[in-house]
């Protein structure tokens, strides 16, 4: 009775449930579905070989996450030419100083617009965290950088979507100057 | 705006996360109570993040894709080995405390017999119902490891079971309390869950236990006691209804939390089936 060994429909059973979310994280920090099929498929693989070792009473939801994170940051040369953080620091002054309210009604597809627009580190910290509602510290395990870090890269991705989406506000005429 | 509104926005998205200590949270609080305008802030700070959720939600997820890794899964048969030695250990352990206790309990002349009947596939299922739940609930679901008060889990409880709340709790050894209560459902079944944890978040333990009420052909006359990868599973039943103790502790705390909570789940049901 105490011989049962890890097998492949019990891992089944408590990993595929996550895969719904993993996709749509993966789909969202890569921006392109075939490639997030690619790597969560490739996350489930990696996940099994070393479901032996998964710590008990660790957080599954949680791990997968993290192997998708490493399993894209793997990828992530041969992939893009991510945009440097620092050419957003330029964006994040401007919308700082000049905040327009931000539309009542914003769209599915004008906030995945803002989203993208995000360089990739902060785009997966605010995914994670505001999307996924992942705690700071757990962020921190996923992304390997210290929680001051992930704080930092959550201020300024927040702060560039809501200066993406007044800047919306403002294309269409809508509230010309904020507080 | 003044810098008492410049501090508070500092912390608003922290705040809707429920990254602040306490003693800030409790500041923040205060400042919104009496600031419409920072307030207004928090609110399409809110908004912002239930629209960029139900965006993301929205993207479709490729209705091929979970066939396609259940096969890639199938195909990689590289099963992994648990770790025999520690798997050994446990299992030594729980065979003695199986033998001890359910000869005490059921005053079996032939332990042995007892136990190797629990190895039957139909004791695996009935064992798998608490299972199911704690997997669900405690391990796996979102649920935030908060500890709540008393009466917050005696209000999820309702008056059925709330009185239950405080007998578990003294009923709990060492660091161990009832940190959520609630109902619950998993596979479609209805479940009263009590979720227990060590006081240290770190290296806490987590305990569910389950009450469910029996379905026909469920029968757990014992205490009976199982192991499924990392998890303890320890059932019992009582009147109408299953009870399970699940863990991630070994098997014999297991088995010894689970037979010092029976006693007190059977008498509050039976009491509660009578009344």
């Amino acid at each position: 009775m105490f011989s049962k060994h890890p097998r492949t429909d019990e891992f089944e059973t408590v990993a595929l449930p996550h895969l719904p979310e993993l996709y749509r994280t993966a789909a969202r920090l890569l921006g392109d579905g075939a490639k997030a099929e690619d790597v969560v498929q490739e996350t489930y693989l990696q996940a099994w070989k070393s479901f032996a070792r998964f710590a008990p009473g660790t957080n599954c939801r949680a791990w997968l996450f993290k192997i998708l994170v490493n399993t894209i940051h793997h990828h992530r040369r041969s992939w893009f030419n991510l945009r440097r953080i620092e050419d957003s620091e330029e964006i994040l002054e401007q919308t700082a100083v000049c905040a327009a309210p931000v539309p009542e009604r914003i769209a599915r597809e004008q906030i995945l617009r803002a989203l993208n627009a995000l360089p990739a580190d902060y785009r997966a910290a605010v995914l994670l965290a505001d999307v996924d509602e992942f705690s700071y510290k757990e962020i921190a395990g996923m992304l390997d950088v210290p929680i001051g870090t992930v704080m930092s890269r959550l201020s300024r991705g927040r702060k560039l979507l809501r200066g993406q989406l007044s800047e919306l506000a403002r294309s269409y005429g809508i509230g010309e100057v904020g507080t | 705006m003044n810098t008492a509104c410049d501090n508070a926005r500092g912390h608003l998205d922290a705040y809707l996360s429920r990254e602040l200590p306490e003693e800030t949270r409790q500041e923040v609080q205060l400042h919104l109570a009496a600031c419409p305008q920072c307030s207004a802030e928090l609110e399409t700070r809110a908004r912002i993040r239930t629209e960029l959720q139900d965006a993301v939600r929205a993207t479709p997820v490729p209705t091929g894709l979970e066939v396609k890794i259940r096969r890639a899964l199938n195909d990689n048969d590289k099963v992994p080995r648990p770790r025999t030695g520690l798997w050994a250990v446990a299992a030594a352990a729980g065979v003695i405390l199986c033998v001890v206790l359910v000869g005490i309990l059921r005053n079996e002349a032939n332990p042995e017999e007892a136990i190797l009947r629990k190895t039957s596939g139909r004791l695996a299922a009935v064992l798998n119902v608490g299972l199911r739940d704690h997997l669900h609930c405690a391990v796996f679901r979102k649920y935030s490891k908060q500890s709540l008060a008393a009466s917050e889990m005696a209000a999820d409880l309702g008056p059925g079971f709330a009185d239950l709340l405080p007998r578990i709790q003294a009923k709990l050894p060492g660091d161990l309390r009832v940190i959520q209560a609630h109902h619950c459902e998993a596979g479609g079944r209805q479940y009263t869950h009590f979720i227990i944890a060590g006081a240290r978040k770190d290296r806490g333990k987590l305990v569910s236990l389950i009450l469910t009420r029996r379905q026909s052909g469920e029968s757990l006359p014992g205490i009976d006691q199982t192991s499924v990868d990392r998890f303890q599973v320890v059932g019992f039943e009582s009147h109408d209804y299953l009870a399970f103790v699940i863990s991630d502790m070994d098997a014999q705390q297991s088995l010894q939390l689970a037979a010092s909570l029976a006693p007190t789940v059977r008498e509050y049901l039976a009491a509660h089936a009578a009344g």
